[in-house]
């Protein structure tokens, strides 16, 4: 099946068309500046040259128009005809409680994703925006929503109540959601593979260590926790975010300083993490090159980032009684041998023991565990364009078959 | 990359030349005073362009320092970053030729409060513009209906009373003249959404909303204080305790400087003749000694470098 995967921004719209049997990309590409008169659209064919057009788009309808006339020009597209797009799948940032895994977009759907626009009101309103835009274009393609934050959804009450009153949860949907679910989904069943068991089997904690940086206990194939919560910032330290602190801290800042909500919120999302610790960089190979020329503050940060995610691992070890696998993925998870070196150390006690040639030397799905190591150390790129178009096929299948179904009897 | 070869309008045909839709991407601000920097830095960080004119180069670097030094600050106070900074300048063009105008989908006047200048500009503008183009004052205090008549585009000409720091600010009030038309407010209403704030329609009347209510407190406070009611610190943390205020009322005149709250008052004075608008003979005294609050180091308070009152 040919799937269009669309992940739809305020401004922006990235796409990758995937054939799901080659599990490849065909193309892939991304429109930005959407509303501007210089918008720019980028495509990239496989195996052929990356193209670069400017002109005006002024919305989600026209950009995918200019999408799908992209894939069916004569000389960067990939398909003759419309109709060889089997199906679209969405990335949707919030499913709110409603939604517990991916789900054929109908107007019910819709509906329940208006509802859910308070709770991402940056994230929602645009993915919306992509969906009506597709069915304008393709008004007989089925369409898919594939959620952050689905995975994580059936976490139980322990672990996504807050300590806060009962009532702002039943009366603001407070509580933990958890985000990368796409990306833990996927990680952990890699793992799975790799162990040759189901990772129904197993117990797996997988830390997707990217931009945005989260961890999930993943027992027995579900997410029983993770580090994200009501908003990506709560958890591990990240870029440019705080990750987890004492509240009162900001609330003893805005007094001193005399911030305003919106100034508090560009200081904890913006100013914090790693660039915040190290004034040097947000970026973590910027990191580890300073500390190489022996800044102090950048050793602090990759201290605090990886001593969290220590931490993590040991409280979610014991949230589940146990573990089989550690799952590194995400550009720092995937690429910063310092990290994973880091976070390992002196974990033998719980049976963690990575092999430092292996994990020196990583390439694709890398097992980097010593041989005497209890605990499997994985690395595994993530792939969160070709869960949503699996998933996507998946959902599209099922329905097509319960349809002829159906129509038979 | 192969880059201009192609163009967007042959993927489509070319169906989507929609010219009708007023569509606001290049936004001109003539004068780049404290008020043009805040409303351009407002426009260039919701993603749009911005052409400031100034009179001359000698301005424009003066402009161009300050708008810098500006957003430095909020770096340092961490509600910006370095790269918003960067993105921000580079939308914001700079001219000393009025004409250059010609090429904006919007206008916006931020010059000094003077009847004879923002006439001289509109007039000029009004042959220089093309013929849909809304033009926009932000005057506070002078007669948009009288501005508008001397351009041939009374239907387009509408106020947008922004505040001080702008940036900060999200309200504006948007101020009818007597022939604006409905679709000229409908039009500025989104521009406004766009730019993120949140528009409250007013019909021209002197001091509109928010001066009009906020100046005579400011004044008031001036009498307590001149009446030896109360020093100004007390007064200002009764008003700040009492009432939830963020800053006190002799504190907030100091920052918005009180050459402006004379003039304010004077205006209202003048234009409505209610004895309550009569300016507070302490305000007069502090001007006359160009005592003019934050941005001299003392008015009722004093000030260091970072504008933080010395107790």
């Amino acid at each position: 099946m040919k799937v269009l995967v669309l992940n739809c921004g305020s401004s922006s719209i990235k796409y990758q068309f995937i054939d799901t049997a080659a599990q490849s990309a065909l193309a892939k590409g991304m429109v930005e500046r959407i509303g501007m008169s210089s918008a720019i659209l980028t495509h990239q064919p496989l195996d052929k040259e990356k193209i670069k057009i400017v002109g005006e788009i002024l919305d989600h309808s026209i950009a995918i128009e200019y999408v799908i006339a992209v894939l069916l020009s004569p000389n960067h597209g990939v398909i003759k005809d419309k109709s060889e797009i089997d199906a679209v799948g969405h990335r949707v940032v919030h499913g709110g409680e409603t939604f517990s895994g991916s789900v054929l977009i109908t107007d019910q759907v819709m509906k329940a994703l208006k509802d859910n626009i308070e709770l991402a009101p940056l994230h929602n309103p645009p993915n919306i925006k992509g969906i009506q835009a597709t069915k304008e274009h393709l008004p007989e393609t089925p369409q898919v929503g594939v959620f952050d934050t689905s995975f994580h959804i059936k976490m139980p009450p322990q672990a996504f109540l807050y300590g806060i009153p009962y009532e702002l949860y039943k009366k603001y949907k407070i509580r933990r959601y958890g985000f990368h679910g796409t990306s833990h989904r996927f990680v952990s069943q890699r793992a799975g593979i790799m162990f040759g068991k189901p990772f129904q089997e197993l117990k797996i904690i997988t830390a997707h260590l990217g931009n945005g940086c989260s961890m999930a206990a993943v027992d027995h194939g579900h997410s029983i926790d993770t580090t994200m919560g009501f908003t990506p910032l709560e958890g591990l330290i990240m870029g440019t975010r705080s990750g987890d602190m004492d509240p009162s801290v900001i609330l003893y800042i805005m007094a001193k300083e005399g911030l305003s909500l919106s100034e508090a919120n560009t200081l904890l999302n913006k100013h914090s993490g790693l660039i915040g610790i190290s004034g040097e960089s947000s970026d973590m190979r910027e990191i580890e090159e300073a500390i190489a020329e022996g800044h102090k503050k950048a050793k602090y940060a990759f201290d605090v980032f990886t001593y969290r995610i220590k931490k993590y691992v040991g409280s979610y070890a014991a949230a589940m009684g146990g573990l089989d696998a550690l799952v590194f993925t995400g550009g720092i998870g995937e690429n910063s041998i310092n990290v994973r070196k880091e976070v390992c150390r002196d974990m033998g006690f719980l049976g963690i023991k990575i092999d430092q040639t292996k994990n020196e030397n990583v390439k694709g799905e890398t097992d980097i565990s010593a041989s005497d190591s209890k605990v499997k150390v994985l690395r595994i790129p993530t792939n969160e364009e070709l869960v949503i178009a699996l998933d996507t096929q998946q959902i599209v299948s099922e329905e097509l078959t319960s349809a002829r179904a159906a129509s038979s009897h | 990359m192969p880059e201009e070869k192609l163009k967007l309008e042959d993927l489509l045909g070319g169906v989507h030349r929609n010219e009708e839709l007023e569509r606001i991407d290049y936004v001109a601000i003539i004068g780049g005073g404290v008020m043009g920097q805040g409303i351009a830095q407002t426009i260039a960080s919701a993603g749009l362009d911005v052409l400031i004119v100034e009179v001359s180069e000698e301005h424009i670097k003066t402009s161009q320092e300050n708008l810098s030094s500006t957003m430095e600050r909020e770096i340092s106070r961490w509600s910006m970053t370095q790269s918003e900074m960067k993105s921000i300048l580079s939308r914001i063009k700079w001219s000393v030729e009025m004409t250059d105008v010609a090429e904006c989908d919007l206008i916006i006047e931020a010059v000094d409060e003077d009847y004879d200048l923002k006439m001289k500009i509109f007039k000029g503008l009004d042959k220089i513009a093309r013929p849909h183009t809304i033009f926009i004052s932000n005057t506070s205090t002078l007669s948009l209906t009288k501005i508008a008549d001397v351009t041939n585009r009374k239907d387009k000409i509408i106020g947008m009373h922004f505040l001080n720091p702008v940036p900060k600010v999200p309200l504006v009030e948007l101020v009818r003249a007597l022939d604006t038309s409905d679709k000229t407010v409908e039009i500025i209403k989104k521009f406004a959404s766009k730019i993120g704030k949140k528009a409250i329609p007013v019909y021209e009347y002197p001091g509109f909303v928010t001066t009009r209510a906020i100046v005579p407190l400011l004044n008031e406070a001036m009498h307590i204080l001149l009446e030896g009611i109360a020093t100004a610190a007390d007064i200002d943390t009764a008003m700040k305790l009492g009432y939830n205020f963020k800053n006190g009322p002799l504190e907030m005149a100091d920052a918005m400087g009180l050459d402006e709250v004379l003039a304010w008052m004077q205006t209202l004075w003048d234009t409505l003749g209610e004895p309550r608008y009569r300016p507070s003979p302490i305000l007069r005294k502090l001007v006359r000694e160009r005592k003019l609050g934050k941005k001299t180091g003392e008015g009722f308070f004093k000030y260091d470098a970072d504008g933080k009152i010395i107790n």
